[in-house]
């Protein structure tokens, strides 16, 4: 299995840090409804970059 | 690329690659998004090669993200690790021999000028510190004495990430390198300083840490570039590869430069500040 970011839905608080961290393009796509951000795991390298930045502690490789 | 020459016609839309019709649908062309909008349209850059947590692929994305006008640029680059992503991006764009980006940019810009007087077509080379440091260093400077029109954006990973981790002119001092296996025994050259005494009208230094300054950077000197003269930006992009570092730990890296050799800095005409005054409504408190 490849590994991939995963984002904890219930901690994270829409604030897209984690976007302008990440350096693969289109991964990260941002849900304005419901204030969540989604990964698309298949382009995710599993550098740990966005894990540094997400205050909320909602991103975890795996 | 203008949004009239992706979007196919209707009976072969089906066939088409999935990221391409995205792009046709959602992606950044005649529209006015941002950095601050990643996330929310289909970015211009692809899937690429570059290692895992790579400082360059970031800057490249960032950068490309603050184009003010995607359809109507035109990226030149040069080899190294900086043209990965480039070659993967729904731009127009021209790699060079090594260390001549400066020189073609010059050419295309004028050419464009000349082709479509009425429009501005930016012409934008973003390469390596080693294509633009010291292989194309005279071919950077004469295009800023020339004083061409174009912005030049240095990915700076103080490195020749590309072929393995040899000493680059921007180097920082007593860095243990492949061929300075006792650390360089000379100084980063000063290109940002040789920006403003070589007549370029604004220039920006910037780590990939900061994201909204950034763009502001890159935003401001193409549109400078447009009207004023050459422009350069210098973005501080780490190697985890060959510094060996974790890729976890470009951002935390970049932020620690960014307090120490690599804290932001602006230079700009007087004309260039007037402009930047109108463009924003006064020179707003910078951003973080
Ligand atoms: S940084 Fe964390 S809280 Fe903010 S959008 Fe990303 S995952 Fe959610
Ligand atoms: S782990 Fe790296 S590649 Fe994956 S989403 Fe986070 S920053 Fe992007
Ligand atoms: S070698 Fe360094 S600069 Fe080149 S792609 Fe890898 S991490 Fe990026």
């Amino acid at each position: 299995m490849y590994l991939s970011v995963r984002v904890d839905t219930e901690k994270c608080i829409g604030c897209k840090i984690c976007i302008t961290s990440c350096p693969e393009p289109n991964v990260f796509i941002f849900l304005p409804e419901q204030k969540l951000v989604e990964v698309n795991e298949s382009r995710c390298k599993a550098c740990g970059l966005c894990t540094t930045v997400c205050a909320k502690e909602a991103l975890k490789i795996g | 690329m203008s949004k009239k020459i992706i979007t196919p016609v209707a009976s072969l839309a089906h066939i088409l690659p999935e990221d391409y019709r995205a792009l046709v649908e959602k992606g950044p062309h005649g529209k006015s998004v941002g950095i601050k909008d990643l996330g929310s349209f289909k970015e211009i850059t692809e899937e690429h090669p570059h290692c895992a947590g790579c400082g360059v692929s970031l800057g490249v994305r960032l950068a490309l993200a603050a184009l003010p006008a995607p359809e109507d640029t035109l990226v030149v680059g040069t080899p190294g690790c900086s043209f990965f992503a480039l070659s993967q991006t729904a731009v127009n764009y021209s790699n060079t021999a090594f260390g001549n980006q400066n020189s073609v940019a010059s050419g295309l810009k004028r050419m464009l000028s000349i082709r479509y007087p009425d429009k501005d077509k930016d012409v934008v080379v973003m390469a390596g510190d080693g294509g633009i440091a010291d292989i194309g260093l005279d071919m950077t400077l004469h295009s800023w004495f020339r004083g061409e029109k174009i912005s030049t954006i240095m990915l700076d990973n103080e490195v020749y990430g590309n072929t393995g981790g040899q000493e680059s002119g921007m180097s920082p001092e007593g860095q243990v390198l492949h061929m300075a296996p006792k650390g360089k025994n000379f100084k980063k050259i000063p290109v940002f300083e040789m920006a403003r005494t070589a007549g370029c009208v604004y220039g920006a230094k910037v780590t990939i840490a900061s994201p909204k300054r950034l763009g502001m950077a890159v935003n401001r000197a193409i549109l400078l570039a447009r009207e004023l003269g050459p422009t350069y930006v210098q973005i501080y992009t780490p190697c985890p590869t060959n510094m060996k570092f974790s890729p976890a730990d470009t951002l935390r890296i970049a932020k620690e430069a960014g307090k120490a050799h690599y804290a932001f800095e602006e230079f700009m005409t007087e004309e260039a500040a007037l402009r930047i005054a109108a463009m924003e409504g006064g020179l707003e408190k910078e951003p973080e």
